[in-house]
């Protein structure tokens, strides 16, 4: 079992990234700790098993094009944001054109105004109470729960 | 490109200039990629991933310090993405018998050598150790990937997670130790 504090300096050691100082320091402990020499080898085998090895990459144009997708995706997304609001502006319109005739008409029963008032009023709630949430979270931080 | 230089491109990126953001996507869009996979295991989604990251990062620009180096900020963004990826997954795999029988978060990650005479013992070994990566914990494979397969110094890995190279070491040799740990446990010698 390694020594607990030479646990990090163990891997500095084995990847070569130790100050003069330190790797002497490291092999002073090396010489006295059986543990640590025997966990320095294994480490030391399996770097040299995987030394050749790499993750898998994308071809050569994905990566000519990687920067072209991200440009497009954001011009995209300006699109969506028009186009979101250009229909919430216009539906607006379109729902209170209608229901400002329909309330207006005397024809119209009582139960039935009563009802698209309430519908109205029930979906401005709903809409004003994920507004909130959605401004709330934009204020606090929606990376807390990632640990560094 | 250094961290001043880098921070006058943000400053210009914060005014809308998109192509100066193009430069910084150019220079991360690797190390972006690494550390998706780690998370996601799939090349198609790890790419997918660090492009909309890049997307969520220039929307929100107005907000990032300048003076500070641009990818750990990045990064949080990126792991933030790639955590609701894998939990949109989560939930379809539960929502489905069939998937539930499939170990959970277990894609393997693809691993190759770089020799050109690889033996057919050796394509196992990489298969094997591309599963074993994909038991560890997202922490734990990002910077085995970042280290032990792409060749990432401590120093570049410290500055690239915002993290002190104490914490590079630490965090390595508790990754090295769960992957042997897992190796055993597949039985695979080497």
């Amino acid at each position: 079992m390694a020594d607990d504090a030479f646990k990090p300096l163990l891997m500095g050691y084995l990847d070569g990234e130790l100050t003069e100082l330190e790797i002497l320091r490291m092999e002073d402990h090396l010489r006295g700790c059986a543990g640590c020499t025997s966990e320095l080898e294994e480490f030391r085998r399996l770097k040299e098993v995987t030394q050749k090895m790499r993750v898998v990459m994308p071809d050569d144009k994905y990566w000519e094009i990687y920067w072209s997708n991200v440009y497009n995706r954001l011009e995209r997304r300006v699109g969506w944001i028009l186009l979101s609001l250009g229909s919430i502006l216009l539906t607006s319109y379109g729902l209170y054109y209608v229901i400002a005739r329909l309330l207006l008409q005397g024809a119209i029963p009582l139960v039935i105004r009563i009802g698209v008032v309430a519908l109205v009023v029930g979906l401005c709630t709903l809409v004003v109470s994920v507004l909130r949430e959605r401004i709330f979270f934009s204020k606090s931080d929606k990376y807390e729960r990632i640990k560094r | 490109m250094n961290l001043s230089e880098e921070g006058s491109i943000i400053e210009r990126c914060k005014s809308g200039d998109r192509e100066a953001f193009g430069s910084i996507v150019q220079k991360y869009m690797k190390p972006a990629y690494y550390v998706a996979l780690g998370y996601v295991g799939r090349p198609e989604d790890a790419l997918d991933l660090s492009q909309d990251a890049f997307v969520n990062a220039f929307r929100h620009i107005k907000r990032f310090d300048s003076s500070k180096s641009f990818f750990p900020w990045f990064y949080s963004i990126l792991k933030n993405l790639c955590m609701n990826h894998l939990n949109r997954l989560h939930r379809r795999r539960e929502e489905s018998i069939d998937e539930m029988a499939e170990e959970e978060g277990q894609i393997p990650i693809p691993i190759e050598t770089t020799d050109p005479e690889t033996s057919l013992v050796r394509k196992d070994l990489e298969v094997k150790i591309g599963q074993a990566l994909a038991h560890l914990r997202p922490k734990e494979r990002e910077i085995i990937i970042l280290q032990h397969f792409q060749d990432y110094s401590y120093q570049e890995i410290a500055n690239l997670l915002g993290i002190p190279i104490g914490t590079v070491m630490s965090r390595l040799y508790s990754a090295r130790q769960a992957l042997r740990r897992e190796l055993e446990r597949m039985g695979v010698t080497y």
